[in-house]
């Protein structure tokens, strides 16, 4: 199945060389798509622990702290690295 | 008939801003009678504070420490050349003040600590948060959920704002997204574009809460990536444990 990758907030700039959308077996869940975004990303493009994870629309928590749970084919999975400027 | 509240003068004033798809004569009462913190007004909070106080929110209070250096001259919209190596809150409140006599400034010119947070938030109807550490928006939610007070996160690095809206008791708060503080980068990158519209759709958001006019953006995040040009609208969850507003 595809999911759709959106990778916003402090990482925004890796956006330009990854992918937007990653190929995962049928029955695949969300660790393993983090799993296979974070193959993408070289040691220093590591995303946060406290990057927050949406999945459809839906916030789940943070890389840190968040419950796996299902995909389906088509899902968008938001990556925010926070911000704080002021 | 009910009597307005605003003069002819005010109605004169906010005449573009009242009608259909806008604000209603009572929406705009409502604003007049209105108190907004907004910490810091730098490269956001400034655009938040000056676009509330032309819009005829009753009393802006803004809170800001330190003097103006030149690198804060790129997003600083409430200050000038004429500011650099001064207190800046005394000289933003002044220039708030000449954009609309209708609207009370009151200026603190420090940042507020736990107690001061938490008095100001008894005193005000709503919260607008633009600091560049966790810390002072985690203190500054916190003092919201207590006083039950609307809060709005806004937040920027480089070209990419963030917005969240949250509704104490009914929707995420900023501790739920957060538990623990990201690290602080003091010298973060910005372009002053992304601090104005970040920071003029914060105030836009406040208008809305305020006034009950459209559809605020409760319990949602927003994010704006002017890099890629993307816009994402996140529905935030509570934490059940969340140690600020659990229970709330």
């Amino acid at each position: 199945m595809k999911i759709q990758i959106v990778y916003t907030g402090r990482s925004y700039q890796i956006a330009e060389r990854l992918p937007s959308e990653i190929d995962l077996s049928d029955g695949a869940k969300l660790d393993d798509a983090l799993h296979a975004v974070n193959q993408l990303l070289s040691d220093d493009e590591q995303l946060p622990p406290s990057c927050l994870i949406s999945v459809a629309g839906s916030h789940v928590g943070t890389l840190a702290s968040h419950e796996d749970q299902s995909l389906k084919d088509g899902d968008e999975l938001v990556l925010i690295a926070p911000v704080a400027g002021g | 008939m009910r009597a307005i509240s605003l003069s002819p003068e005010e109605l004169e004033r906010y005449d573009r801003q009242i009608g259909p798809g806008v604000l209603s004569v009572d929406g705009q009462e409502r604003l007049k009678n209105a108190s907004v913190l907004i910490t810091r007004v730098g490269g956001m909070g400034g655009p938040a504070a000056l676009n509330l106080t032309m819009a005829g929110v009753g009393r802006v209070i803004i809170a800001h420490g330190g003097k103006m250096i030149s690198p804060d001259l790129n997003r600083q919209v409430l200050g000038s050349e004429s500011v650099l190596g001064k207190p800046r809150a005394p000289d933003f409140g002044e220039y708030l003040r000449t954009m609309n006599r209708f609207v009370e400034v009151e200026v603190i010119g420090h940042e507020p600590d736990d107690a001061d947070a938490a008095a100001l938030a008894a005193r005000c109807d709503l919260i607008i948060s633009c600091p560049p550490t966790f810390e002072e928006r985690l203190r500054l939610n916190r003092a919201a959920v207590q006083a039950g007070i609307p809060f709005i996160d806004a937040a920027q690095w480089g070209i990419t704002g963030t917005l969240i809206v949250v509704k104490p008791g009914e929707t995420a708060c900023l501790k739920c997204l957060y538990p623990e503080p990201p690290p602080f980068e003091e010298f973060f990158p910005v372009i002053g574009a992304i601090s104005s519209a970040t920071g003029s759709l914060a105030a836009l958001e406040a208008i809305k809460i305020l006034s009950g006019s459209g559809k605020p953006l409760w319990g949602q995040m927003l994010t704006y990536d002017g890099y890629q040009g993307n816009v994402a609208k996140v529905k935030l969850s509570r934490r059940e444990s969340c140690a600020c507003c659990a229970g709330v």
